[in-house]
């Protein structure tokens, strides 16, 4: 996909998509819960979060598919809460692919065009373009059945993308592909994307994926949004604890703040107590929350606090070494580079972490 | 989102699966040889005994195709042969035109009493045809109630039920349930995406069905329409009923029971029909082939029900209730008959009476039970062989696996009074311990009216099975679970619903079946309501009494279908929920 | 049924009185074409009448009757066959398949009008008469206009184009008769001239006898030749139809006969004697039976105004009837009136149409040449292809009845006798047409 390709969407400019206030529910069940979000023009941006925290019913949402029981979709400024699917020139690239079986791959990505009367001479160049584009041009002729997943997919793709959609919607669409098959294609998403500059939502529960190829994400769960940010500042400065523990590792100890003499202090379970910093604000039932790069095995920086704890597990990474480290009564992770020669601590060896309090977070549920 | 299985993964599996069972295990291997000797015994063999007369030389009984020869140079048969297909072919498209909008909103969309309607529209089916043509002609005759009344007010006729016209509408009518049964099943097989993804692509509307939703309800319709067109093409008793005799199937029928002549002419057109109805099926076959429809990943329909808006439904509704109308007049003449007192020449009955269900109630409760016994069994033994014909053919390798496909579908073409005087030939030998011929057992009719049934069951099943994802089975077999236990625990839950459709079809067809069940009705003990009906309604005393039965018989078998419908909904909704 | 139980109440004690209550039990299987309201009133008669003993009545059409009898032949069941259709018994008798029984009944005449009622050879008798006729729909014949019918000459007549049914000869055995009795009333040329006039008048032919009636009690079809009962019954249930014997017709016995080995013999002697017994005969007065006893005593029990063909020199009585002249070209006459009018009813309608207005246009302006075309299409129109020797001849008659010889084959012969109709037809139109250019 690296050579030299037609422009498919030339003069098309991003637009922006902005979701206001929207509420909906499947009967008593409500599924997606005040949300507001705003995607930037141009801008790659990914609803992240488990199964079933209403990512996907989001991204209907804005396809049409789903109907708001309250708030609107505005996409590039126009309300298109109630107009229907076919009038909202938003492209979606379906989960399964949604290829039709009785069409070949040129009809399936011909399709949309013809819905809009586009006259058969332009259709013809732009699927040609199209699939140029996701570098399928020599099977053009052949049926869904006889592709293979990955080409599926980038005919899923080239079908959306030939209507030149004003935002390009993604449901999950790597999941069906075998790992090597995903990190390609999800790095020809993001080139697509970008040589196109065309707004795009992407739909995963994979942090990975997010992280990789997405300028913003919306982290979602049970139906809100909990944080919305660059895949760093959501790893670096996770709003709550679902956040943190969404995005990469988490080491989280309970525990509760206690002031005392002045000063206040973080009680771990299991009677280890820590002090919390002057300029830290604890909210109300928080946990301290940290990675497992932020802790050493002994005191390595002067402000470092130090907790004791028991190896219950260790594993050798290659660059790094993984112990999981039981304090009070808590298991944390702490990830330490490895050196040569160094030795492996085994399960009940003591040891003290050093932890850095200024990597470290207080944060609520 | 818990749809893990998708399209690519079930066309790949399918290629690969290609590769897969190669050879047929030993249980596949007896399944088929069990399956080859029960149609032997009870469809070809019987029919083998009459029809080989086609192939005789008259005099000598040497073989010969002289009669063939016969055949294409008789005028009267090219007509027929050519009527025969005309009527066919338009019965298709009118039942179409009846079919189609019905199964569309009932499935498509979130409409008032589309279960309601499921079964209403598959009333017709139930009303033995030569019930209903007297119906009919008593509505839309040229002298029925809406050309009089026509007449009446504008001074002219519609030639609803002239000649070939006549034909095409009854049939249309009685028949168009395979189609609307067959479709409905498809549509609601559609994987949701497919239709959203050509919305999000800016197609909806007609467009939107013409272009994918038909198109991938392909296998349904061309299932049901290939059913129609056979149906039509060998049915006798409407056509007769109308008076229309140069048709192919009411020559054989004519020829085979002209008394006293030994004319081998109707077997060469019970043998020419048998070929026809094999070759619709086999193009119908040809026409699918290659197009892997296995879009239903999620094991149950992915439909999507849209609300209407309300103009929307005030057209739906109307179309709905027109559709109805028409298709359901044969009941409502029927209804009308059976409370009439007289009714001649003129509109509607001079009055009304609850006399002629006085007359039935008594007699009725013999033929009632008859009735459900031997279609429930019938039907029974039909889903049975064809979810293993079906199972066979589609996901086995066996060589001549076909052959039973064919076998079973054969006998759609198979005139019910060849199969009626096959099997008193071939088992009016037989003898049980006490002397009673075998075939005076109401057993017989059972397996007649089961081998007769067992062509629209087995496309019920088979179009079930077609729709489901190799996939599925593979995913079962992986985790474990024999062919016989996958078979078990995954298809037949799956096809549970086409199961239950072909039996429904298979049982209230079989309850209504008269032709091969009158050459073989032994006493008026074992008769069945088709029986009793025909009996009734040989009276020039007023067909009240016939109608009332039939009333009776029509109730009967729609509760029957409705209780079916309501199965086969709580399933739907059953797997839904689990998505 | 008050009337009936009253008439089953006496016979009851007429049969303990006569002693004719045999010792017979068991059950007495009846194959018979008659419908309901014919069996159910002799059922229970009967059965009363010899307690023990169930009538067992399996209802077939005549032709699936005969089949059901012939193909399970090697191990009967069957005890008695009971229909109207005397070729039907013919064709049973010729096989072997009835026995021959003398019923016990006295007071019966050989004939009933021209026609013998028992089978010669005692092989079946008949039980009952009917005679054939036409009947029709009031209101349809008001509605439309059109007079009544009293000859079959009459419904030849352009008023009735279109009007009129009838069931196929080959698939009625009574308008067979009916058929083959205007072909000796009238000799076999001018016999089809009359048969081919009428049907160019035929709105439909049905399959079954009962279509007729049918199609005239709802008004469908305006006038239908049909057998007597059919238009009795449906007059006594109300419909409004009429009915009227027309000069020429036969009254023909419907008939019982014993099948050979029956598992019952004596049931089924049994219940031969009753039916021609006066208890029996009786019965055939009931309003849904209405059928012609062969007893004449019994017309004194009769209603007011019922036919007696015994007394009423009209019914029958100018025919004269051979039965073995019809035995022997049976199949050749429904296959010609098959071929040449069944199917080519398009084609026959077409030219009588055609003629019906050449001939009212003459009517108002005479034209010798169009008279002469006139005449021309109606002779094409009536040409048969065989003559009346022909059609009993053992080449042609052997055709049909699957002789071990090799002949002519039935398809063959069918061909062309649809051709040289078809042909005829097509010219007698155009003549017609051109009568009708000329007469303007």
């Amino acid at each position: 996909m690296n050579q030299s390709l037609p422009v498919v969407s030339s003069g098309v400019s991003a637009i922006d998509v902005d979701i206001r206030n929207v509420d909906l529910f499947y009967g008593t069940n409500h599924v997606l819960k005040g949300i507001n979000l705003h995607i930037r023009p141009g801008e790659f941006f990914a609803f992240l979060g488990p199964s079933g925290c209403g990512k996907t019913t989001l991204l209907r949402l804005i396809a049409g598919f789903n109907q708001a029981d309250g708030g609107e979709v505005l996409v590039g400024g126009r309300n298109v809460s109630h107009l229907p699917p076919w009038k909202r020139d938003v492209g979606m690239v379906f989960q399964s692919y949604a290829l039709w079986p009785h069409m070949t791959v040129k009809r399936n990505v011909a399709f949309g065009l013809e819905e809009r009367r586009v006259p058969r001479a332009e259709i013809d160049k732009r699927v040609a373009a199209a699939l140029e584009l996701v570098g399928l041009a020599h099977l053009a002729d052949r049926r869904p059945s006889q592709l293979s997943g990955g080409q599926q997919q980038r005919v899923a793709v080239a079908r959306t993308i030939a209507i030149e959609p004003k935002v390009l919607l993604l449901d999950e669409p790597l999941s069906n592909l075998d790992a090597k098959m995903r990190v390609q294609v999800r790095r020809e998403l993001r080139d697509l994307q970008q040589r196109l500059g065309l707004t795009t939502i992407f739909v995963t529960h994979d942090q990975e994926e997010a992280n990789t190829i997405c300028d913003r994400i919306a982290v979602m769960n049970d139906g809100v949004v909990q944080q919305v940010g660059t895949p760093m500042e959501l790893y670096a400065k996770p709003a709550n604890l679902f956040v943190a523990n969404f995005l990469g590792t988490a080491n989280i100890l309970p525990g509760r703040v206690v002031s005392e003499g002045g000063g206040r202090f973080f009680d771990i379970e299991g009677g280890i107590r820590l002090p919390v910093p002057a300029d830290v604000t604890v909210p109300e039932g928080a946990k301290l929350v940290f990675r497992p790069q932020h802790a050493t095995l002994g005191r390595s920086r002067a402000d470092d606090i130090v907790l004791p704890g028991t190896v219950v597990h260790s594993e050798f990474l290659g660059s790094t070494l993984r112990y999981g480290v039981k304090i009070g009564a808590a298991e944390v992770s702490i990830d330490t580079p490895f050196q040569s020669g160094e030795e492996l601590h085994q399960p009940g060896f003591a040891v003290e972490l050093g932890l850095s309090l200024r990597s470290a977070l207080w944060l609520a549920a | 989102m818990a749809g893990a299985t998708t399209a690519g993964r079930a066309h790949a599996s399918s290629r690969s699966f290609r590769h897969f069972t190669i050879s047929a295990s030993p249980g596949q291997l007896a399944l088929a040889l069990g399956i080859a000797a029960f149609l032997a015994l009870f469809l070809v063999i019987p029919v083998g005994t009459v029809i080989y007369v086609a192939f005789t030389e008259k005099g000598t009984g040497e073989f010969t195709l002289v009669n063939f020869l016969d055949f294409a140079r008789t005028d009267l048969f090219i007509r027929s042969f050519w009527n025969s297909v005309y009527v066919s072919a338009m019965s298709v498209v009118v039942a179409s035109v009846f079919a189609l909008p019905l199964a569309y909103i009932t499935t498509r969309f979130e409409f008032r009493g589309a279960m309601l309607i499921q079964t209403l529209g598959f009333l017709p089916l139930i009303m033995p045809p030569f019930v209903g043509a007297v119906a009919m002609l008593l509505l839309f005759g040229r002298n029925g109630t809406v050309n009089l009344l026509l007449n009446d007010w504008f001074g002219f006729r519609i030639p609803f039920m002239e000649g070939l016209n006549g034909v095409i509408f009854v049939q249309a009518v009685h028949y168009f349930p395979f189609i609307l049964i067959n479709l409905s099943a498809a549509l609601r097989n559609i994987d949701r995406a497919m239709e959203e993804a050509a919305q999000n692509l800016g197609s909806s509307g007609f467009r939107l069905f013409r272009r994918i939703v038909f198109p991938l309800a392909m296998p349904g319709y061309i299932a049901g329409a290939s059913l129609v067109f056979v149906k039509v093409f060998d049915d006798l008793a409407t056509p007769l009923l109308l008076n229309v005799k140069d048709m192919l199937a009411p020559q054989a029928y004519l020829r085979v029971t002209s008394i006293g002549i030994a004319d081998p002419m109707g077997y060469v057109i019970s043998v020419v029909l048998i070929c026809m109805s094999i070759l619709a099926m086999w193009i119908s076959a040809r026409a699918m082939r290659g197009k892997d429809y296995a879009t239903v990943q999620r094991g149950g329909g992915g439909l999507s029900k849209r609300r209407m808006r309300p103009w929307e439904s005030a057209v739906a509704y109307g179309a709905v209730l027109l559709i109805l109308l028409l298709v359901l007049a044969p009941h409502i003449g029927l209804l009308l008959l059976s409370f009439a007192t007289i009714w001649s020449f003129s509109p509607l009955p001079d009055a009304y009476t609850l006399s002629h269900y006085g007359r039935v109630f008594g007699e009725s409760f013999v033929y009632v039970k008859n009735t459900l016994v031997y279609a429930s069994i019938a039907g029974l033994i039909d889903v049975v062989l064809g979810t293993a014909i079906a199972y066979l053919v589609l996901r086995t390798k066996l060589i001549g696996r076909e052959w039973l496909d064919w076998a079973a579908t054969a006998a759609l073409a198979i005139p019910g009074v060849v199969l009626g005087i096959g099997y008193l030939r071939t088992f009016y030998g037989v003898q049980l311990p006490d002397g009673t011929p075998l075939a005076t057992l109401w057993i017989t009719i059972v397996l007649a009216l089961a081998i007769r049934r067992l062509p629209y069951a087995l496309r019920a099943c088979y179009a079930a099975l077609q729709q489901i994802s190799v996939s599925l089975e593979e995913a079962a077999e992986n985790l474990g679970a024999t062919k016989v236990r996958t078979v078990r625990r995954i298809v037949l839950p799956l096809m549970a619903g086409g199961i239950l459709a072909g039996f429904v079809t298979s049982f209230a067809t079989a309850a209504v079946e008269l032709s091969a069940t009158l050459m073989l009705v032994q006493s008026n003990a074992d008769a069945p309501l088709a029986y009793g009906l025909y009996v009734f309604m040989q009276s020039a005393a007023g067909r009240g009494p016939g109608a009332a039965l039939g009333v009776i018989a029509v109730l009967l078998v729609a509760l029957c279908t409705f209780a079916s419908h309501l199965i086969i909904e709580k399933s739907q909704q059953a797997k839904g929920a689990g998505r | 049924m008050l009337r009936h139980s009253a008439a089953a109440a006496a016979l009851i004690g007429a049969a303990l009185f006569t002693g004719a209550a045999f010792a017979q039990s068991g059950k007495v299987t009846v194959v018979t074409s008659f419908s309901k309201d014919v069996t159910d009133p002799f059922k229970q008669a009967f059965e009363k009448a010899h307690p023990g003993v169930t009538l067992d009545v399996q209802n077939r059409n005549t032709n699936a009757g005969v089949k059901f009898v012939e193909e399970t032949k090697a191990n009967n069941q069957v005890d008695v066959f009971w229909a109207s259709a005397p070729d039907a018994f013919e064709v049973l008798k010729g096989k072997g398949l009835l026995q021959a029984y003398k019923p016990k009944a006295e007071g019966i005449p050989e004939k009933i009008g021209s026609y013998p009622i028992n089978d010669p050879e005692g092989f079946y008798s008949g039980f009952a008469a009917s005679g054939y006729g036409i009947m029709w729909n009031d209101r349809y014949a008001k509605a439309n206009g059109l007079p009544e019918p009293k000859d079959w000459q009459d419904l030849a007549k352009p008023v009735y184009f279109d009007h009129v049914a009838m069931a196929a000869p080959s698939r009625s055995g009574t308008t067979h008769l009916t058929i083959e009795t205007i072909l000796q009333g009238e000799g076999w040329d001018k016999g089809w001239r009359i048969l081919k006039e009428i049907s160019g008048n035929f709105r439909q032919i049905t399959e079954r006898s009962f279509g007729v009636p049918e199609a005239v009690n709802s008004g469908q079809v305006g006038f239908g030749i049909v057998i007597d009962f059919f238009a009795f019954s449906s007059q006594a249930s109300g419909f409004p139809v009429k009915f009227a014997y027309p000069t020429v017709t036969t009254i023909v016995p419907a008939n019982v006969g014993v099948i050979a080995n029956a598992p019952n013999k004596a049931g089924a002697e049994a219940f031969v004697d009753y039916l021609v017994s006066a208890e029996g005969q009786e019965v055939l007065l009931e309003p849904s039976i209405r059928r012609l006893p062969v007893n004449p005593a019994v017309y004194a029990k009769a209603p007011e105004g019922y036919p007696n063909p015994f007394t009423d020199p009209s019914l029958g009585a100018r025919v004269k009837f051979d039965v073995n002249v019809s035995e022997k070209r049976t199949n050749v006459v429904d296959v010609l009136y098959d071929q040449t009018v069944t199917f080519q009813l398009d084609a026959l309608k077409a030219a009588t149409k055609a003629i019906h207005d050449a001939e009212a246009a003459l009517a108002k302006k005479d034209n010798a040449e169009a008279g002469a075309l006139v005449k021309e299409a109606r002779d094409l129109v009536a040409a048969m292809p065989v003559t009346e020797e022909q059609a009993a001849s053992p080449e042609i008659a052997g055709a049909f009845t699957g002789g071990k010889e090799k002949g002519a084959r039935q398809a063959e012969l069918e061909q062309q006798w649809a051709a040289f109709a078809k042909e005829r037809y097509q010219q007698a139109l155009a003549k017609a047409e051109q009568a009708l250019k000329l007469a303007r």
